[in-house]
């Protein structure tokens, strides 16, 4: 079933001005998200990712960046509309969490009065009393136990997966269309990252709530996307499901993605497979695809022209690579059995 | 926490105790006999000799400190006969300089340092603070550069210089104000005030200094913090962000130093009562340095650290108070 | 009075002298005398942060001995208020006249006059003078203070009249007695010139009921024309008029202004400043001491003419040495002409600080001053005479080859370690270097300086001497410096060939009733110091004043070199 879109990313573009020259994180990146659904968004550090999470909240410094696209949710662009406008919108119709939950909670308030004055911010008739029912009730659904003694404590008593579910709290309490969640599991153990990750998932049914996922991890994208965007140097290379991608990879850089999660799996001692060479620099991509020198299968037309994003395969995957249609099927397909 | 209060109180009095034996220590083994130096003119060697039985001087030093700690709870007599007299407890000494117990001179003297160290506080903490978030909140631009220039002049420029040329062009050359003429706000306000402005400012400007260059980097750090950002990304009023998220961390460590630097100078602004003639109890310590009044200079030390240890154990508890990381449980 | 601290211009105790008429005094003016009018109040500004003492029997210092007595403290005998010479000279205060003694000057009685009384209107009586004089014994609580009263009177083993016993007062009372108004001093030695003596603060009335000892200092009881009205160290000393003075009673002091406010803690460059300005209260305004850089300013410029002074205080800077170790007066001589004084002066601070000494009287004692024969070669203008000095060596390797070789191996020279002396001894060094005298520096701390040269164990050659009388006679110079009895004697000279002679002939002096010739035996007793230079004179030194413009009459009071407190007015 199609559901609605809530959110619509057209040509983002973000430019870092910086001492030692421009910095082009993010190229011309498009994508609708539609409520209820995850969108993964996967890369290297450096690809762009986490840019584009902050460009969608206009957390990026307007003196150093210039931005430019629109990104359009509850029918305001956020990157035109005033701050007064973006401000109401933060925190009620888009939350973020970050990756670090400790450092991401104020040190110097209860955990109560921090996600109490998430929701005082954008509903400021309410009473206190109100709104510190609320936040129990809120740390009740996360899951935090004895919720009633818990809500005056400081947020270095509680552990990292504890913390993650408190941030969690902050983001949801306000039902917000979209949850961008920019790699909330790298902090936690990996027992801790599944129970997150199921939390997420039960949030996001009850809530009816899209989810932005980034990650560099495909087993989380495997866990709990639908749709994946697979960035590099700042660009789209691949845009498919999740199923799609793990069968039938579109891209030379999702095919080396895989390889490298494949042979962990398979060889066990054996030594990561990961693709030669270094991510690009953003001061200065190189000519074409940016991809290109790492590519195994680039060619002169590689190194001058930058592919446009094209649909390949059955499935609706999008890529943006010069190889023709059909090698692309078979070497994915090749890359997803290894 | 209760505990831990009681635990830094009774260190701190320790504390207090082994800085009273050191302090009378080091002043009983300078190299100048103090009998010696209490005598003005007929300075004989058989009047110096009467002198250090008159003064106690003669005494063993642990008597000597003992006599005086006793004075501290019991009061202190002096002389025999009709020309006995006594210090009442707390006594500190008798100084034969001033003819007076030091207690009671310090006492007298106290009230004008207090002044002069609380006025200038308050302005320093205003300019300091205020400036600082200027420069940080404008980062790079002429306020910044403008604030670490003010900073720079205030932390190098000696306060015997500025205090001078201040009082040198406000009141000699451009005669906007009297001279300095201390008079206790009790009695006549107006002179009060238009005594302690000067100095009020010239101690504020040259404290100040430090404090904005804290608060700028403070602010700058905590503006960085993730859980700034996810202040911002919760939708929260530049306002708000700054006073609960910026300056709450910023503050945390300003306020502990300030505390620190108030408490150091409640012991006495030395160079800033002497140029502006304030009768404080920095004047009258550097006084007993130069006329060697070895009582009131023990005086003195031992009331700049008490109020020094008192700052510190109630910094360390304020500490606990503001960082909810750091408390003990 | 010992001289205290020339060296940071701090010193409290600058005292001004006359402006000498005859010789060699300071370029100065006193303010024209005008008709002085009633009221108003004076302001004395003060880098001090309290007088030393006002404790009558415990004030010693020239300037509050001037300012005590002038506003607070009567005594028997007093200076006269006049410019000048005229100023060194006694007329009665509280007695009727100056005093009345036996043919050998061992018995001195005065008559106290009527009406005289206390702040509080009591009678001031017999008893209350003899009160006063026997605190002076009660030296551990009574300190610093004069002690000619002890020293001239025999009371025995008394102890002062807070330990006396029953006997001891009565040993105290029969020497100091009193029947009636009269009071009577038996002293055990002769002093012919007790009524100067009796000038000293120390022979003032105290009340006994009014005594607090210690305290006494921060509230004594005004017999004169003023009293305290507030004192707080530090900040300020304001006298107002006692109501229970009479002018009837006290023809020395006119007593004019409503009120002095003695201003304390003021740092030196503010008071010159403010004096300089002359703006607002600063105008009846007077400050003892001027900054050396700021000299040229009011002594250059004739708009200060008439409110500034340039003359001799009471002191006389002169070196001791240690006649003892350096017994033959060749080498001594040989070290007097090879010091540069001149640059010694240079150093100091120039001609502002005073003009080169002749002797150890200064001329403000007029009776008592002759300008001395300076030993041959010595240069007037102060400079060394290097080939004379080498010639005094050669004749000492002759006549005492033991001391010129501990002259060349190295002399003690002790003095205070206070950067001006830290200049000084360069020059001595250098000076002395140049006939082969070599000198080892021992720097001694500046509050210390005194109790270690006075210790006879401290073994110096050369020492820093200071020295201003204690009355208007040498009487209390020549005996103090160059006797054995003298408490200020630091040349060691008791066992030079000549000093049993020198002995006889003080005794003499100090014996002689006749002023005028008793002034010619010191003048003859300076020289004969000079000639064998147990002391090598220094510096007849100078200070400099300045006061507001509506300070009318102000002039140096010559025996005290401070400013005439006790006459001073301000003009409408």
């Amino acid at each position: 079933m199609i559901q609605e879109s809530v959110l619509s990313v057209q040509n983002l573009s973000v430019v870092f001005h910086t001492p030692d020259g421009d910095v082009a994180a993010v190229s011309n990146v498009s994508f609708e998200l539609r409520s209820g659904e995850t969108l993964g968004i996967v890369g290297e550090s450096g690809s762009g990712k986490s840019v584009t999470a902050s460009s969608l909240m206009r957390l990026n410094n307007s003196s150093t960046a210039t931005t430019s696209g629109s990104i359009l949710i509850s029918g305001v662009d956020v990157l035109t509309a005033e701050e007064s406008v973006v401000r109401r919108i933060r925190g009620s119709e888009i939350a973020m969490i970050f990756q670090d939950p400790l450092s991401a909670l104020n040190p110097y308030y209860t955990v109560g009065k921090q996600i109490a004055e998430a929701y005082l911010v954008h509903h400021p008739q309410s009473s206190k009393a109100e709104a510190r029912s609320i936040t129990l009730e809120m740390l009740k659904k996360v899951g935090i136990p004895n919720p009633e003694k818990r809500i005056d404590e400081y947020p270095h008593q509680f552990s990292g997966g504890m913390r993650q579910r408190i941030v969690i709290a902050i983001a949801l309490i306000n039902n917000p269309k979209v949850l961008i969640a920019d790699e909330p599991t790298t902090a936690l153990d990996v027992t801790v990252q599944a129970q997150i990750l199921d939390l997420m998932k039960e949030l996001q049914k009850e809530f009816n709530m899209a989810i932005i996922l980034i990650t560099h991890d495909l087993g989380v994208i495997a866990e709990a996307a639908q749709e994946v965007l697979v960035m590099y140097g700042g660009r789209i290379v691949e845009q498919s499901t999740v199923d799609a991608l793990f069968s039938e990879p579109t891209h030379p850089y999702a095919w080396g993605l895989l390889g490298a999660v494949n042979s962990l799996e398979l060889s066990g001692r054996g030594s990561l497979a990961t693709i030669p060479g270094s991510p690009p620099s953003l001061i200065s991509l190189p000519s074409g695809c940016s991809f290109n020198p790492r590519c195994a299968y680039s060619s002169e037309i590689c190194t001058t022209d930058v592919p446009a994003l094209r649909v390949v395969g059955s499935q609706g995957s999008v890529t943006a690579c010069h190889l023709p249609n059909d090698e692309i099927i078979s070497l994915g397909r090749k890359a997803a059995a290894r | 926490m209760f505990m831990f209060i009681v635990r830094r109180i009774f260190f701190a009095l320790v504390l207090l105790l082994a800085v009273s034996f050191f302090t009378y220590m080091l002043f009983a083994m300078l190299p100048s006999d103090p009998a010696a130096l209490t005598c003005g003119k007929n300075c004989k060697p058989d009047v110096i000799a009467a002198n250090r039985i008159r003064l106690g001087y003669d005494k063993s030093l642990m008597e000597q400190y003992w006599l005086f700690l006793k004075g501290i709870f019991a009061g202190r007599d002096y002389g025999t006969g009709a020309a006995a007299f006594s210090c009442s407890a707390p006594s500190l000494g008798y100084s034969f300089g001033q003819h007076e117990c030091v207690t009671t001179l310090i006492a007298q003297t106290f009230p004008v340092t207090a002044y002069l160290s609380i006025g200038a506080f308050i302005l320093w903490m205003l300019i300091g603070i205020s400036t600082g978030a200027v420069a940080a909140l404008h980062k790079g631009k002429w306020q910044d550069r403008a604030a670490s220039i003010f900073t720079s002049i205030g932390v190098s420029l000696p306060t015997f210089y500025i205090g001078l040329l201040v009082l040198f062009s406000v009141v000699i050359w451009l005669r906007i104000l009297p001279f300095p003429s201390y008079e206790s706000p009790f009695d006549n306000f107006a002179t009060f005030l238009r005594t302690m402005i000067l100095p009020w400012l010239v101690l504020a400007v040259l404290s100040a200094a430090s404090y904005t260059r804290l608060t700028r980097n403070g602010m700058l750090e905590a503006m960085n913090e993730d859980f700034v950002r996810l202040g911002v990304a919760k939708g929260l009023t530049t306002r708000l962000i700054l006073r609960r998220y910026v300056m709450r961390q910023a503050l945390v460590p300003i306020v502990t130093i300030a505390g620190l630097d108030f408490a150091g100078l409640l012991g006495g602004a030395i160079i800033t009562e002497s140029v502006f003639s304030l009768p404080g109890m920095g004047k009258m310590s550097i006084r007993a340095v130069v006329e060697s009044d070895l009582p009131v200079l023990v005086g003195t030390t031992m009331v700049a650290a008490v109020f020094i240890v008192t700052a510190n154990v109630l910094v360390d508890i304020a500490y606990g108070y503001l960082d909810p990381r750091v408390r003990v449980k | 009075m010992k001289q205290r601290r020339i060296i940071a211009a701090v010193s409290f105790a600058l005292v001004a002298s006359v402006v000498a008429a005859a010789c060699g005094g300071g370029s100065g003016d006193g303010s024209e005398g005008g008709t002085p009018t009633k009221g108003g109040t004076i302001h004395i500004l003060s880098n001090g942060e309290q007088i030393a003492h006002l404790d009558p029997q415990r004030n010693y210092t020239g300037d509050d001995l001037a300012f005590a007595g002038s506003t607070m403290h009567r005594t028997l005998t007093s200076y006269k208020y006049a410019a000048g010479d005229e100023g060194s000279g006694i007329v009665p205060d509280l007695a009727t006249d100056l005093g009345t003694f036996n043919e050998d000057g061992t018995v001195w009685s005065f008559t106290l006059r009527d009406g005289i009384t206390f702040e509080d209107g009591s009678e001031i009586t017999c008893a209350d003078v003899a009160y006063g004089v026997s605190r002076t014994w009660a030296s551990d609580v009574i300190t610093d203070g004069p002690t000619y009263a002890s020293t001239y009177i025999d009371a025995g083993d008394y102890p002062g009249p807070y330990k006396a016993t029953a006997d001891q007062q009565a040993a105290f009372d029969k020497v100091v007695s009193c029947e009636g108004k009269t009071i009577t001093f038996n002293l055990s030695v002769p002093v012919a010139d007790f009524n100067y003596t009796t000038t000293l603060l120390a022979f003032s009335p105290v009340p006994k009921a009014s005594d607090t000892g210690e305290k006494y200092d921060m509230a004594p009881v005004s017999s004169g024309p003023y009293k305290i009205e507030s004192y707080e160290v530090g900040k300020s000393l304001v006298l107002v008029r006692n109501e229970n003075w009479s002018k009837d009673s006290d023809p020395v002091r006119s007593a004019y202004p409503d009120s002095f406010v003695y201003e304390f803690g003021l740092d030196e460059a503010v008071m010159d400043e403010r004096m300089i300005k002359d703006a607002g209260d600063d105008q009846f305004a007077v400050a003892a001491g001027i900054q050396p850089e700021n000299l040229p300013t009011i002594f250059e410029d004739d708009a200060f003419k008439s409110r500034r002074i340039d003359y001799y205080d009471p002191f006389v800077t002169y070196t001791n040495l240690n006649v003892k170790n350096l017994s033959c007066v060749e080498v001594r001589k040989a070290i007097y002409l090879a010091l540069d004084r001149d640059a010694l002066r240079k150093a100091g601070g120039g001609p502002y600080t005073g003009d080169f000494a002749d002797g150890f009287v200064k001329p403000a004692l007029a009776l008592d001053y002759k300008k001395s024969t300076l030993p041959e070669g010595l240069n007037e203008d102060g400079t060394a005479n290097v080939e004379a000095a080498q010639a005094a060596m050669t004749a000492g390797e002759a006549a005492c080859p033991e001391v010129v070789a501990r002259a060349k191996a190295g002399l003690n020279f002790y003095r205070p370690a206070t950067p001006v002396w830290d200049k000084a001894v360069a020059i001595w060094i250098d000076s002395l270097g140049k006939v082969g005298i070599k000198l080892k520096d021992e720097p001694v701390e500046a509050s210390a300086y005194w109790p270690t040269v006075m210790n006879p164990e401290t073994d110096y050659d050369i020492a820093r001497g200071g020295w201003a009388p204690d009355w208007a006679n040498a009487s209390t110079v020549i005996p103090e410096l160059f006797t054995t009895a003298g408490g200020f004697n630091l040349t060691r000279n008791a066992d030079d060939p000549d000093y049993a002679e020198f002995q006889t002939k003080v005794d003499a002096a100090k014996k002689e009733l006749d002023r005028t010739k008793q002034g010619e035996m010191w003048q003859e007793l300076n020289q004969y110091v000079v000639d064998r230079l147990w002391a090598l004179p220094g510096t007849f030194t100078k200070a400099q004043s300045i006061w507001g413009s509506k300070v009318g009459n102000a002039y140096q009071w010559a025996p005290f070199g401070a400013f005439n407190y006790g006459d001073l007015y301000v003009r409408s």
